[in-house]
């Protein structure tokens, strides 16, 4: 690496709240992401339970239908927008300059105005809890008319939303050159971690994506609040067009929730099992392959509203199972032959592949056209959905979270704990979720804040419920876990796990300026090389 | 990295993954509503063995995959400190499992795709046209009293496709409003083609009867319309599927299948009865 002036750490002083309110250093503005990205996943969770408690029996009234609406459209907001989307930046922020051999992101001012666009998204969402008429209450989709109907609170989504979409469009540009200009000397592009990749891929998306969605919500603001009509046939517009621009942003924006977490998941399987990532390059076609194919599926949403063309859009969403497939092969073919272990990062990848396999499955029942006449809307869709989400992302969070923990805080998780957390999430996510399958395929609707009894569909919601609250508790031993780690001194070595990656070359934490000193760089695996030569054998 | 009681916890992860697994297969497989209901149109019934098929294939999918990977856990599980084999890929397995879900794919396209093609592109008349209007936050069933069809055995003719309103003349609607506290029933013939025309003047709904196993949208400056033909007499739940607003939870309905000779009756008592509510005060 060539000489560059740093500043020497700690060579000046400030208070501890102004240097973390005003910091542009990644490695902090990465941890601020996973904070407040965490936090809103603590909220989310709470709603969940709301949800999850009202539904637990029939007719039941623990909330109202007018609270009902607002607690399950927030639950989706917060966990989507406010947590899974912005926890990947938290994670692509500490990450990717560490992991290409950078002293920081490109843009590190921007990269400091794009966290601190999130708080206040996330703060004027919920201030809708305030207003009149209470929060959004049009699902996450926000379908028109109904959301030109609604209160106040619908404006401030609107406004949160649209203030995220700012915060990730820069966000993605920042990443991009960061990956394109800052890799170290020898970081070709074919040789940067697979997690990179994705955040790459992540961030054309968002890029292309994100001011469809733009344009979407400020054509729903004018219609709400200067008389406009896009989405209003009584005024000469066209319902079904909010759900063209809608979906064309938010299906690509479900492989942004996931391929971030399919890139960490890539990361630690090959470290516990002793072997490099099978077809690394075919990993990283089939990762733009689907974000390339993402943008052809949008309509597979609207199928029953018989305005799209049915058969091009199935058929494109079939052909989304092929790069998926050849990941899951992939991910195997890394386990064949190995030498697995089993710490607390590798269970929840593992358990990552078990349950986004069946979210793959799930889906293609969706994408056969008549079948998803029946599943659509249905909490058929809701277990799709969370298997991929939660079996997917939120187990690749955690999965991440255990691995880089002794890289960010300088301390381990303590193992036993981690074992324990995962046992109870993944008992618990199967409860919750595996019913939702027999309660769509039996005709539950999803978003109603009651059903009759006389569908008998008491006793598998109750069970949901029941693994809801087992995932609540399986928090218990994650926090134990990081109040106890944080209770011990900073003990870590710079490569606890044996890594590949470059980011465990440097001291856990990083000094603020990264690297003292860069390994040479001579394949995708540069501590391994390290550890054991750059022969061509390996 | 410690190494001692690494085997133990190996064991442990290896056990626990498999009562999980086989605890998700026994609420699938005890579950007295592990699949589908069976639907009861003739669309329905396709759509349904559309679904096995689609089912038969993801289990074959799942438990070959899951397989794998529980055998993976067990057989090469760390044993030792040598590094294994550092196999970087190979394109004739890559090509292998890439060709492998193209055939799956093109296998569950065709079939959807023939599916669909025979539920959607009816050459069959409709014999009877019932009109549904979907408002926050109940359901409107209307018929034509001039068109109530002639039964399955009578000559049909195709109607006009365009879409022209409910009836041609108001005097000749009858509807079916639900109220609060009765949900609306809608009553369809057995044995009959009957198309749904689908209608809203506020927000967009959803017209869902589980046993048809086929929602539609009821989307404002939109006209959506389907057809069926029942083949089991009897009642079933139906219900607003597209969330709505305030009250969509409990905008339910029920649609009843009765035999011809029945339905007659029934719009006879219909008619009587809205003849003898109009006559009063």
């Amino acid at each position: 690496m060539a000489s560059v002036a740093v500043p020497k750490q700690g060579g000046y002083s400030r208070p501890l709240i102004l240097e973390w309110i005003t910091t542009v250093d990644h490695k902090k503005l990465g941890i601020l992401y996973l904070y407040t990205s965490l936090f809103f996943f603590a909220v989310g969770g709470v709603l969940a339970l709301l949800v999850r408690t009202q539904l637990a029996v029939a007719d039941n009234n623990f909330v109202d239908n007018h609270a009902y609406n607002q607690i399950f459209t927030m639950h989706a907001s917060a966990m989507l927008f406010l947590f899974i989307i912005p926890i990947w930046a938290g994670f692509g922020n500490y990450l990717v300059p560490l992991q290409i051999g950078a002293l920081d992101m490109a843009f590190p001012r921007i990269n400091a105005l794009s966290f601190w666009l999130f708080p206040p998204a996330g703060i004027i969402m919920f201030a809708g809890f305030l207003v009149k008429d209470g929060a959004a209450q049009a699902g996450w989709t926000a379908y028109s008319p109904l959301a030109k109907t609604l209160g106040t609170g619908m404006d401030l989504w609107i406004i949160a939303v649209a203030i995220l979409g700012v915060s990730s469009t820069i966000g993605a540009a920042n990443f991009l050159v960061t990956m394109f200009r800052m890799r170290a000397p020898g970081m070709t592009m074919f040789r940067m971690p697979i997690f990179c990749w994705t955040m790459l891929v992540t961030s054309v998306l968002q890029l292309l994506a994100t001011p469809v969605l733009a344009s979407a919500l400020t054509m729903l603001f004018i219609d709400r609040n200067f008389g406009g009509n896009f989405f209003d046939p009584n005024g000469g517009g066209n319902a079904v067009l909010w759900q063209n621009v809608f979906w064309f942003y938010s299906h690509p924006a479900v492989y942004i929730m996931i391929l971030p977490g399919m890139g960490i998941v890539s990361e630690i399987l090959p470290v516990f099992s002793r072997k490099p990532l099978f077809g690394y390059k075919a990993f990283i076609f089939a990762t733009m392959g689907i974000g390339g194919l993402g943008f052809s599926v949008w309509a597979h949403h609207m199928f029953t509203t018989g305005a799209v063309l049915k058969p091009w859009f199935g058929f494109m969403t079939f052909l989304i199972g092929i790069p998926t497939g050849v990941k899951m092969f992939n991910w195997l073919g890394t386990l064949w032959r190995g030498q697995i272990s089993f710490e607390a990062p590798m269970l929840f990848a593992l358990g990552f592949i078990s349950m986004f396999l069946i979210g793959g499955i799930n889906g293609a029942f969706s994408a056969a056209v008549p079948v998803d006449f029946a599943l659509h809307d249905t909490y058929f869709v809701v277990a799709h959905i969370h298997y991929v989400l939660f079996g997917g992302s939120v187990f690749a969070v955690f999965g991440g979270l255990y691995y880089w923990f002794p890289k960010i805080w300088g301390r381990k998780l303590n193992e036993r704990l981690g074992q324990i957390h995962f046992a109870l999430m993944f008992i618990g996510f199967n409860l919750a979720f595996f019913p939702m399958h027999l309660l769509g395929l039996d005709g539950m609707p999803r978003r109603i804040a009651t059903y009759n009894d006389f569908n008998n569909w008491q006793a598998l919601n109750m069970l949901s419920t029941g693994g809801a609250f087992l995932i609540s508790l399986s928090m218990i031993p994650f926090i134990a876990a990081v109040v106890m780690a944080f209770m011990r001194p900073k003990d870590q070595p710079n490569d606890p796990w044996d890594a590949n990656t470059l980011e465990w070359a440097t001291t856990s934490p990083p000094p603020v300026h990264n690297f003292d000193e860069i390994p040479e760089i001579h394949s995708e695996r540069p501590l391994f090389d390290l550890r054991h030569g750059t022969n061509p054998g390996h | 990295m410690p190494t001692t009681g690494m085997r133990g916890s190996a064991r442990r992860a290896i056990v626990f993954f498999f009562a999980a697994l086989l605890a998700l297969a026994a609420i699938g497989t005890a579950s007295a509503r592990a699949g589908q209901p069976g639907g009861i149109t003739d669309e329905a019934r396709e759509m349904h063995n559309l679904y096995l098929f689609t089912l038969l294939l993801g289990a074959v999918v799942f438990v070959i995959v899951e397989g794998v990977l529980i055998y993976c856990l067990i057989k090469f599980r760390k044993k030792d400190d040598s590094l294994p084999v550092q196999i970087h890929g190979s394109n004739i397995v890559e090509f292998i499992w890439t060709v492998i879900p193209v055939i799956i794919v093109i296998a569950l396209f065709s079939y959807s795709f023939v599916v669909l093609r025979n539920i959607e592109h009816k050459e069959n008349p409709v014999d009877l046209t019932v009109n549904v209007t979907g408002f926050q936050f109940q359901w409107q069933f209307t018929y034509c009293q001039n068109d109530l069809g002639k039964g399955a055995n009578a000559p049909t003719q195709a109607k006009d496709s365009k879409y022209q309103g409910p009836c041609t003349a108001e005097a000749d609607e009858f509807s079916i409003i639900g109220t609060a506290k009765d949900e609306p029933t809608v009553v369809i013939p057995l044995d009959e083609p009957v198309e749904f025309r689908l209608k809203s003047n506020d927000v967009i709904h959803s017209f869902y009867v589980r046993d048809f196993l086929y929602k539609l949208d009821v989307i404002p400056g939109r006209d959506n319309k389907f057809t069926v033909t029942a083949r089991e007499t009897g009642t079933y739940v139906g219900q607003c599927a597209e969330l709505c607003g305030l009250n969509h939870s409990i905008m339910r309905f029920k649609l009843e299948v009765k035999t011809r000779a029945d339905f007659d009756t029934w719009m006879a008592d219909q008619k009587a009865e809205s003849k003898s509510a109009a006559r009063a005060p």
